[in-house]
Parts: structure tokens; C-alpha cells; sequence
């Protein structure tokens, strides 16, 4: 039992060192990409269009329910104890705060991680990623690079998109419940709207892209020989990639606002 | 004179100098040792090829030439200078200087036959005109005969058509050196043909082959060095006439069969299947 233990312990440490030996080539060769002269940009381009152009659908929708949700909740639950003063606040808080980054970056990791993981798996399956390195292509520079960069732009920009529509969505249900024109509701929106909460929205759609990104690929490349593994490695690209982003979230939030 | 056999790690002496050196180069594949300390020097304006019995290690050990696949211990050296110790400069000239066609093809899914083309010029030769750049594509499209699958994607192309493909994406940037694995497996006659006509007009070229092959008919009228493997190690290795001289039982019957099929080509080799030795 001791040396099944080890043997555990062994590997979980080895595949440990070699995520972390990925990532950080992974951010070597991201500070390369803007140098060189780069056949990857192509490449940036259509993520960015795949994962942030082709989710606004989704993320609109998202959005929207969830700031009508918050309204209709905070509307019902906060004049009993005579605190409707807070609802402006809570929907800040909530949306720019919380859900923004978190919802933004699970539809993503849904949509695109998934994606990533099964094309990349498919890529290794079919010899292709072998093709690119006789060709004199560094996979890493050509197929990660431009995935992480359009992911985390793609989230970043979603996430400001979320907030905006979740807002947007508070505003429409409030209309039902208690007509107030546009500008009065937006500017006392923006009043309860600080600056630390839009670094915070910012600074954690940043690392959630980063983390998706980053997950996706390296999952996407653990794929053998066997087409079977791609369903696994996109699952666990899923899993892995929403666990990272709660502790992620829950790292940040402390450190931020405690 | 008969090729002299291997034994443990003797060596073949090259009459030319070495394009590919690999020396005891071992490599082991989730805990199988694939290759066992493999000593051989491909020589530089021959065609080498690479044969034995399934999966004894002949794909790999051509991965490992090729500098794709980093082995366990040994080196691969490439016109001396160890692949695997390569500064990248280097190691994209060292891409541009060879062309590796796969088993399979191995094209890129995501992208048009003519992209996949287009790409080896857009990293070697990033500093050509587009236009010109084009115009290459188009011409080596036309010379194999896919002029009009060009906005296709690999997947609407037959099996015959992506190997022509697989042909014509490694030779964009006019290699010196040509891997080939496996170049005509699963394609029709009428294909085969045609991948052998382009191999052959390449060989004419003086162009540097080494390819694992199956083909008995290929490996007659090409191979002018001849590594014979099994179970991961090089038995025989050395000029093609005199390999396949060799006393050697396993060598004798690693060639008889995958030679029978020629044996009509090539007297000697009927006496090598009567198991009567040559003068």
C-alpha cells in the first residue's frame, strides 16, 4: 500500500512539474509571438471570432436573465427589511463583481474548452501536430499561443459585454416593477460602481482566459495515440478548467476585497 | 562482395559522408524499447530504405532520423551536428533542407489543400511576395494533378490524392532530403504509380531519400542502401546489392519476403528464395 502510495504521489508529482513546465513555456512563447513575425496571427483572429464573436449570442442571453433575476429577487426580498437603498449595490457587486467574470468564463470553458481540447487531441491522433514540426513550426507558438491570446481577449472583452447586458437586463424587468427613466436608473447605477470593481472584473476575466486557455490546450495535448482519449481529455479540460476558475475567483476575492 | 551484417553495434562504413548519422540511439515507448541502440549512417545523395517486419521499430527509428521524435539516449546527427542540441535558427533550416511524408498524409484537417501547401512558404520564405508565393502553390498543384481540389479540404480528398498532397506539401521548399513513410500503403494502382514516378524523378534529381516501405517493387529499382531491422535493432545495413547477398538467416528471410513479389525483376534474388547462394 505504501508503494502504490509513492507510485501515486510519483506520478501526481510528475504530472504536476509537466503542466508547470507547459504553462511557463506557454508564457515564454507569448511574449515571443508579438516579436516575431508570426504566421499565428491568422490563427488569433479566428479564435477570437470562434470564442468571442460566435458566444455574444449566448452571453446576451446569459446576461440578460441574470440581471432580471437579481431585480426581481432584490425587489422582492429587500423592502421586508427595508434595505431596497441596496439594490443598486447588490446588482454592482453581483454581476460586475462575480457573475460577469465566473458565468463568462463557464460558458466559455463550455463552448471553447471543449473545442480546443477535442480539435487539438485530433490534431495529435492524426499525426497533424508532427506535420507542423517538420514543417518548422513550433506547435506551441502556433496552435497554444493564439488559442490562450484569443481566449483571454475574448473573455476579457465578454466579461465588460456580460456586465453591460446583465445591467441591461435589470433595467428592462425594472420597468415592470418600478419605471425609472433610463439615465436616472443607469446614473445611479454608476454611482455605486466603483473603480476597484471594474479592475476586479478585468483582473479576473484575465486569469479565467488565461486559465481556460492554458487548460484546454494542455489537455488537448495529453492525447496519445487513440481517438477514445479525446472525449476524456475535453472533459477533463472542463472540469479542471471550471475548478481552477472557482479557486481562482475565490483567491482573488479575498486578496481584493478583504 | 556480401554486405556485411550487424552484430550488437557493428557498423556499416558509408562510402559517402553521412546526411543522417544516428549513433546507439535507444528509445523506449510506454516501457516497450522500440529501438535498441541503433548505430547507422544514411549516405547523402542515395536513396536509403528502411525495411523489416511489423513493428520492429521502422517508423520510429525514421521519426527519430527525422529529428520528430527526441530519443531516449544516442544521437541523431544531420551533416554532423547533433539534431536534438540545435539552436532554433538552425533547426528551421534544418526543416527547410528536409521534407518528412507521413504514413497517412497527415494533413492539416483544419485548413485547404491549398493552405496546407502554402504554409511551408509562409515560414521559410515569409520575405517572397504573396503573389509569388501563390503561384508556386498553384504550379505544384497543377503537377500533381489537384489544381482543381485546391479550395477543398483534406477530408473530400481520396486516400491516393492525399498521399500526391502529402508528396507535394514536403516538397514546397525544394528539400535535399526526403523521409517517406510508408509512401505507397493503401492506394490504388493507378496512384502508386504516380507516387513512384514522382519518388523516381526525385532519386533522378539527386535528391536524398530514406524511406520505410513495404514496396517490393519501390525498393527494387530505388534503394541504393538498404537497413534491414527487427525487433528494434539494425540487422543489416549497407549498399542494396550487397545486403541482399547476405547470409544472414533472419536478413535472408526478412527480404525473401518482402521481396518475393519482384523476385522476377532480379535473378539474384531467385536464387535467394531457392536458397542457393550467389557467386
Amino acid at each position: 500500500m505504501v508503494a502504490a502510495l509513492g507510485r501515486w504521489a510519483n506520478g501526481k508529482a510528475r504530472d504536476t512539474a509537466y503542466a508547470l513546465g507547459f504553462f511557463l513555456l506557454v508564457i515564454k512563447e507569448v511574449f515571443l509571438f508579438v516579436r516575431r513575425r508570426q504566421v499565428a496571427f491568422h490563427v488569433l483572429v479566428l479564435q477570437i471570432l470562434f470564442t468571442g464573436v460566435e458566444a455574444l449570442g449566448i452571453v446576451s442571453l446569459v446576461a440578460l436573465s441574470i440581471g432580471a433575476v437579481i431585480i426581481v429577487e432584490g425587489s422582492t426580498v429587500l423592502p421586508r427589511f427595508g434595505q431596497t437603498s441596496l439594490l443598486h449595490s447588490i446588482l454592482i457587486v453581483v454581476i460586475t463583481r462575480e457573475l460577469g467574470p465566473i458565468l463568462t468564463a463557464f460558458i466559455i470553458i463550455a463552448r471553447s474548452g471543449t473545442a480546443i481540447a477535442t480539435e487539438l487531441g485530433n490534431m495529435v491522433v492524426n499525426h497533424e501536430v508532427e506535420a507542423y514540426i517538420a514543417t518548422g513550426i513550433d506547435p506551441i507558438a502556433y496552435l497554444v499561443v493564439p488559442r490562450v491570446l484569443g481566449v483571454t481577449i475574448s473573455v476579457m472583452a465578454l466579461t465588460i459585454y456580460f456586465n453591460f447586458f446583465g445591467l441591461a437586463g435589470s433595467f428592462i424587468v425594472a420597468q415592470l416593477v418600478h419605471p425609472v427613466p433610463f439615465v436616472e436608473y443607469f446614473s445611479s447605477l454608476l454611482k455605486t460602481l466603483q473603480a476597484r470593481d471594474l479592475i476586479s472584473t478585468v483582473l479576473k476575466s484575465f486569469v479565467f482566459g488565461v486559465i481556460t486557455s492554458v487548460v484546454a490546450t494542455f489537455h488537448g495535448f495529453t492525447v496519445s495515440t487513440s481517438v477514445t482519449e479525446i472525449p476524456r481529455a475535453a472533459i477533463r479540460a472542463v472540469g479542471r478548467g471550471f475548478v481552477l476558475c472557482f479557486l481562482a475567483d475565490a483567491v482573488i476575492t479575498l486578496i481584493y476585497y478583504l | 562482395m556480401a554486405g556485411r551484417e550487424m552484430a550488437g553495434a557493428e557498423m556499416q562504413e558509408p562510402r559517402n559522408e553521412p546526411v543522417v548519422a544516428l549513433q546507439d540511439v535507444r528509445l523506449t515507448v510506454g516501457g516497450f524499447e522500440a529501438l535498441r541502440g541503433i548505430t547507422v549512417d544514411f549516405p547523402a545523395g542515395k536513396s536509403s530504405v528502411i525495411m523489416g517486419p511489423s513493428g520492429c521499430g521502422k517508423s520510429t527509428l525514421l521519426k527519430v532520423a527525422a529529428g520528430l521524435t527526441p530519443p531516449d539516449g544516442g544521437r541523431v546527427r544531420f551533416r554532423g551536428k547533433d539534431v536534438f542540441q540545435m539552436s532554433e535558427r538552425a533547426l528551421l533550416d534544418l526543416r527547410r533542407r528536409s521534407g518528412f511524408v507521413f504514413q497517412d498524409g497527415a494533413l492539416w484537417e483544419n485548413k485547404t489543400l491549398f493552405e496546407n501547401l502554402a504554409l511551408p512558404l509562409q515560414v521559410h520564405f515569409a520575405n517572397e511576395p504573396a503573389a509569388e508565393r501563390s503561384r508556386r502553390v498553384v504550379r505544384a498543384l497543377e503537377r500533381g494533378g489537384l489544381e482543381e481540389s485546391a479550395s477543398e479540404r483534406p477530408a473530400a480528398l481520396s486516400g491516393g490524392e492525399k498521399k500526391i498532397a502529402a508528396f507535394l506539401r514536403a516538397l514546397m521548399t525544394e528539400p535535399e532530403l526526403l523521409f517517406m513513410d510508408e509512401p505507397t500503403l493503401s492506394i490504388d494502382h493507378a496512384m502508386t504509380e504516380k507516387i513512384r514516378q514522382i519518388i523516381h524523378d526525385l532519386k533522378a534529381r539527386g535528391r536524398t531519400i530514406i524511406a520505410v516501405t513495404h514496396d517490393a517493387q519501390l525498393t527494387s529499382t530505388l534503394a541504393d542502401f538498404l537497413v534491414v531491422m527487427d525487433a528494434g535493432q539494425v540487422i543489416a545495413a549497407g549498399e542494396f546489392d550487397e545486403v541482399k547477398r547476405s547470409h544472414n538467416p533472419r536478413v535472408r528471410a526478412i527480404l525473401s519476403e518482402v521481396l518475393k513479389d519482384i523476385a522476377s525483376y532480379d535473378t539474384d534474388l531467385l536464387e535467394l528464395l531457392d536458397g542457393e547462394p550467389s557467386p
